[in-house]
């Protein structure tokens, strides 16, 4: 950015990045400052860039595609039932990619009760792999990792209602 | 059981509405919001503000599965649905129902069927409320001309097959009656295989009143006298006012006992308007529908009966019996209502999102503003573009408009366009003063001496 933003906003400094992106005919935009990862693409295959993906809903259009990663901003709540769980940023190793859940929904862990984990701290994942479930009214949607590598820190609780965007794992890209 | 934590279903105003109330029954609040909304004032007023997706509302404000799943994660027993959005969809009670959330609104039985037009009609039939004149299976010449005679007037011609206003005609007499039914008869047998007509009375100059209702599902129903709503743009209301001063008072009596009647013959619980369409011309009203929902426009009925309708929302849908009584609901004065929106009247009322950067409304004795906004807001591009109602109340019309010339010439809002200025000339238009308007006033007269004037 050539120029200070007028907006101090998170949500609508990312608006705008949209707006200059699709404006600039520009193929493809990745970037990352601290914990804050942003990829805008009209290449449906860019997705394999980006921390987070819901299974469900893989681009069918070129159109363009964002994902945002806001690892320090907790969500927008309060009091009085459990607040999520958030790491403290201290426990993110520099460099991580932070994946967020892609709607509001309860986090689950594992495929089934009882099952083992889809993947643990130290765990290796690929692009494709399912790391966990959001589970809306029973009806589970599957998050992938969306890029290879090295699971690091998970957090979330298993079994806790997650709201969109919050922070779920902590991956160090291969 | 009374409600003990309330989830809001809803954006806008009415979320921050929706928990001012809450809070004043000493209820608990999660408020829902998009990632749009996060910084929403009614998010910041709750208890709790829970982000179920993204900006789009398909995919936050209108799945009902998210929206339920969201209240019974947050711990929420009650679930209000505002205005728009699920409000009216009988799902969001269903899944209520099932997960033990009580649903501020009717039971979803009662909104399916009266979200039924021809069910709505058939229940307002029953109940003995009036209906527009008109008959079904229309299927010659010589039948057009005879229930025209006996319906009055003008007359609409319309294909009993379809909708859309192909195969429509008016006719002023039983030669035209005769001479539009062999066209729109034709019609219709070209668009829709069928040439059956039905035939309804025309009113050329409709003024739109509607009841305020609440109804506690144990018997209970009562009015908050009626609202007049003519000042339309394309059916979206603009100004609302209470009472309706254009209607004579026995009309207004039996307007009440109608929509009490329908709205008991269904046991209906939860805030509802009966609207309605008034022939100024035969001094007639005629049914139009049920809005099984708290609506936009509530406050002008709050103001003239010094009355919270959300409040007694939340304790009905808590398992309360309504907490007055007929007689114990007190008109006083008149109020008018002005929804203000963030569109640009110069372009075709074009939306005018964008960021705030001076918010400064009136205040006073009988000025009311229920908003969302503040300086430095953002008004985002994905919902509908009000930002604010402006209320007035004063002993008379005469006085309210005045209240209300004053409050709107004060107010002050930059960095977007709105339709404060379109208000101003509204009510200072000699026709709204006398009260001539109807529902298509706005568009015939005003906005086309507006664009007469650009010229």
């Amino acid at each position: 950015m050539t120029h200070k933003p007028v907006i101090d906003n998170p949500v609508d400094q990312v608006r705008l990045l949209i707006e200059e992106f699709t404006r600039s005919g520009i193929a493809t935009l990745h970037m990352r400052s601290g914990p804050f990862e942003l990829l805008l693409s009209n290449d449906p295959a860019a997705g394999a860039l980006v921390t987070a993906q819901p299974a469900a809903a893989a681009p069918t259009t070129p159109a363009a595609a964002a994902a945002v990663a806001p690892a320090a901003t907790p969500p927008a709540s309060a009091a009085p039932a459990a607040a999520p769980p958030v790491t403290a940023p201290g426990a993110i190793p520099e460099g991580a990619v932070i994946i967020v859940a892609p709607n509001l929904g309860t986090f689950y862990r594992a495929p089934k009760p009882g099952a083992a984990a889809y993947v643990e701290v130290g765990g290796k994942v690929g692009g494709e792999d399912e790391i966990c479930l959001i589970e809306v009214m029973k009806l589970f949607t599957a998050v992938k990792a969306g890029q290879a590598g090295t699971i690091v820190a998970v957090l979330a609780d298993d079994g806790a209602m997650v709201e969109a965007g919050q922070p779920l794992f902590a991956l160090m890209a291969d | 059981m009374a409600i003990r934590r309330l989830f809001v279903a809803n954006r806008g105003e009415i979320a921050l509405r929706i928990v001012r109330a809450a809070q004043a029954l000493g209820i608990e609040t999660v408020v829902a919001v998009s990632d749009a909304d996060r910084d929403s004032v009614a998010a910041r007023l709750a208890d709790r503000a829970v982000v179920l997706g993204p900006a789009q509302a398909a995919r936050s404000y209108l799945d009902p599965r998210l929206v339920v799943h969201a209240a019974k994660a947050s711990g929420c027993d009650g679930l209000h649905p505002g205005y728009g959005f699920l409000s009216e969809r009988a799902i969001l009670p269903r899944l209520c129902a099932e997960n033990g959330i009580a649903f501020v609104g009717p039971e979803p039985d009662v909104i399916d069927s009266l979200g039924d037009k021809i069910q709505a009609r058939a229940m307002a039939r029953a109940a003995g409320v009036p209906l527009v004149p008109g008959c079904d299976g229309v299927a010659t010449a010589a039948d057009a001309r005879r229930e025209g005679d006996r319906i009055g007037y003008p007359v609409l011609l319309k294909a009993a097959a379809g909708g859309g206003g192909r195969g429509m005609v008016i006719a002023h007499n039983g030669d035209e009656a005769e001479a539009g039914f062999h066209r729109a008869s034709a019609e219709a047998v070209a668009a829709f295989g069928d040439g059956t007509l039905f035939m309804e009375r025309f009113v050329p100059q409709a003024r739109h009143v509607e009841v305020q209702l609440m109804g506690d599902g144990k018997g209970g129903v009562v009015h908050f006298g009626e609202r007049d709503c003519s000042v339309q743009r394309r059916y979206q209301k603009l100004i609302e006012e209470a009472p309706c001063v254009a209607m004579p008072d026995h009309l207004r009596q039996q307007l009440h006992e109608s929509a009490c009647a329908l709205a008991a013959s269904v046991n209906y619980r939860n805030a509802g308007t009966c609207e309605f369409l008034y022939d100024v011309a035969r001094e007639e009203f005629y049914f139009i529908e049920v809005n099984a929902r708290i609506q936009v426009e509530h406050p002008v009925s709050e103001m003239i009966a010094g009355f919270d309708l959300v409040q007694e929302q939340l304790r009905i849908a808590g398992g309360s019996p309504l907490s007055v009584s007929q007689d114990q609901v007190r008109l006083t004065g008149h109020a008018i209502e002005c929804r203000i929106n963030a569109e640009d009247t110069a372009r075709d009322f074009m939306p005018s999102p964008g960021r705030i950067t001076r918010w400064a409304p009136p205040t006073g004795e009988g000025v009311r503003l229920d908003s969302h906004m503040s300086e430095g807001a953002m008004i985002p591009p994905y919902y509908d573009s009000m930002i604010g109602k402006l209320i007035v109340h004063a002993p008379t019309r005469d006085l309210a408009i005045d209240r209300l010339d004053a409050a709107l010439a004060d107010f002050r809002v930059e960095g977007i366009a709105t339709t404060i200025g379109l208000h101003r000339e509204i009510i200072a238009h000699p026709d709204f003063r006398a009260n001539r308007i109807h529902t298509r006033w706005l568009e015939q007269v005003l906005l086309a001496e507006r664009k007469g004037a650009a010229a």
